[in-house]
C-alpha cells in the first residue's frame, strides 16, 4: 500500500537521522531529571554550603503524584518544544530541497503524503513519551512512594492526546510555509496562545485541549477521572484531525497554484 | 571526597542517568562524524556535544546540521 511506503520512508529516515534513538533518551532525561534533583536537594544544598552551622533543611519530599507531575511539566515545557523543531522541516523541507516534487511527481496521494508524516512523528513522540513517563514512573516509585502503573498508563494517553495536537498543528504549518524556523515559532506561539486562553477563560473553556494537563494532576491526586478530560481528549483529537484534513487541502491547493 | 561516596552509594539510582548521557554524546559524536557539511566548525561542534551536558547533544541535532 501505498501509505505503508510513505511511513517506511519517514521511518527510516528518522531512524538514520538518529531521531529514534535521541528523541526517546531526552524524552527520558527531562522526565526524570526533576525527580533526581528534588530526591538529592537537601543533600546538593549542603555540600554547596555557605549556610550557618545549624541550619536545619527542611524541604518537604513531593508526594508520588507531585513527582509524576513534575515530569509532565517538564514534558510539556521542553517536550513541545523539541517535538515542534524535530517535525518543523518534514514537508517544508522538502518543499524546499525539490524532494517533495520528485514525490508527488509520482502518483502519490496528498493524503497518503501527510497522514503518512503525521503518523511517523505521532509513533516517535508515543513511544518517547511512554518510555520517558515509564522512567519517571519508575523513579516515583524508587524514591517518593507508590504509584499505580495503571494510573501512570492512564494519564499518559490522555497526555498523549494534547501532544498529538501539536503535532498536527506543527504539520498544518508546515503546508502553509517554507521557513522552518518560522514553523517551529508560529507552532509553539500557537500552543502559548492555547493555553493562556484557556487559562484566562478556564471557566468557560472547560474541554479545551491545554486543560488536559490540568486534569491529569486531579486525577494523579485523587485517582478520579473527570468527565471533562474526555471532553477535553476528544476536542483535541478532533482538532488534530481538522489540522490534518486543512493541510491536505492546502497543499493540494498549493499543486494547482 | 564526600560527594564521591555520596555517588557510590547512590550509584542505582544515578548510573541509568549517566549511561543516557553517555548514549546521547556518543550517537551525537557518531552523527557529527558521518556529518559532511555541518554548519559550523567540526570541532566545534564535538566540544559543545562533549562538554555541554544534554542541551549540547540536542542542540546538534537540532542546529548542527544542513538538510
Amino acid at each position: 500500500m501505498q501509505w505503508t511506503v510513505i511511513l517506511k520512508k519517514e521511518l527510516t529516515e528518522n531512524w538514520r537521522n538518529f531521531k529514534w534513538l535521541w528523541v526517546p533518551i531526552v524524552f527520558i532525561l527531562i522526565s526524570i531529571m526533576d525527580l533526581i534533583s528534588t530526591y538529592y536537594m537537601p543533600i546538593i544544598i549542603e555540600s554547596a554550603g555557605g549556610l550557618p552551622d545549624g541550619t536545619v533543611i527542611d524541604i518537604p519530599m513531593p508526594s508520588p503524584s507531585e513527582a509524576m507531575l513534575m515530569s509532565f511539566s517538564q514534558l510539556n515545557m521542553i517536550g513541545i518544544l523539541i517535538l515542534t523543531v524535530i517535525s518543523m522541516g518534514t514537508i517544508s523541507g522538502e518543499i524546499k530541497s525539490g524532494v517533495y516534487e520528485l514525490i508527488l511527481a509520482k502518483p502519490v496521494k496528498y493524503t497518503n503524503y501527510v497522514t503518512g508524516k503525521f503518523f511517523s512523528y505521532w509513533l516517535l513522540m508515543m513511544v518517547s513519551l511512554l518510555l520517558g513517563l515509564l522512567a519517571s514512573w519508575y523513579y516515583t516509585n524508587l524514591l517518593f512512594g507508590e504509584l499505580a502503573l495503571s494510573q501512570m498508563f492512564i494519564a499518559a494517553l490522555f497526555y498523549a492526546c494534547w501532544l498529538t495536537l501539536v503535532i498536527a498543528i506543527v504539520i498544518l504549518y508546515n503546508t502553509w510555509f517554507k521557513s522552518p524556523g518560522l514553523i517551529a515559532f508560529l507552532s509553539i506561539i500557537t500552543v502559548i496562545i492555547l493555553t493562556v486562553m484557556t487559562n484566562i477563560f478556564g471557566h468557560v473553556l472547560g474541554w479545551s485541549p491545554a486543560k488536559i494537563t490540568e486534569y491529569i494532576s486531579i486525577y494523579l491526586h485523587t485517582g478520579d477521572l473527570d468527565i471533562e478530560i474526555w471532553f477535553s481528549a476528544i476536542v483535541a483529537l478532533l482538532l488534530s484531525l481538522a489540522c490534518i484534513l486543512f493541510a491536505i487541502v492546502s497543499l493540494r491547493n498549493r499543486a494547482i497554484d | 571526597m564526600e560527594g564521591l561516596k555520596i555517588i557510590q552509594e547512590n550509584l542505582a539510582i544515578l548510573a541509568p542517568l549517566f549511561i543516557l548521557q553517555l548514549i546521547l554524546m556518543v550517537i551525537a559524536l557518531i552523527d557529527l562524524a558521518k556529518n559532511d557539511e555541518p554548519k559550523g566548525p567540526k570541532w566545534v561542534w564535538a566540544l559543545v556535544i562533549i562538554f555541554i551536558n544534554i542541551v549540547g547533544p540536542i542542540v546538534y541535532f537540532i542546529a548542527g546540521k544542513r538538510r
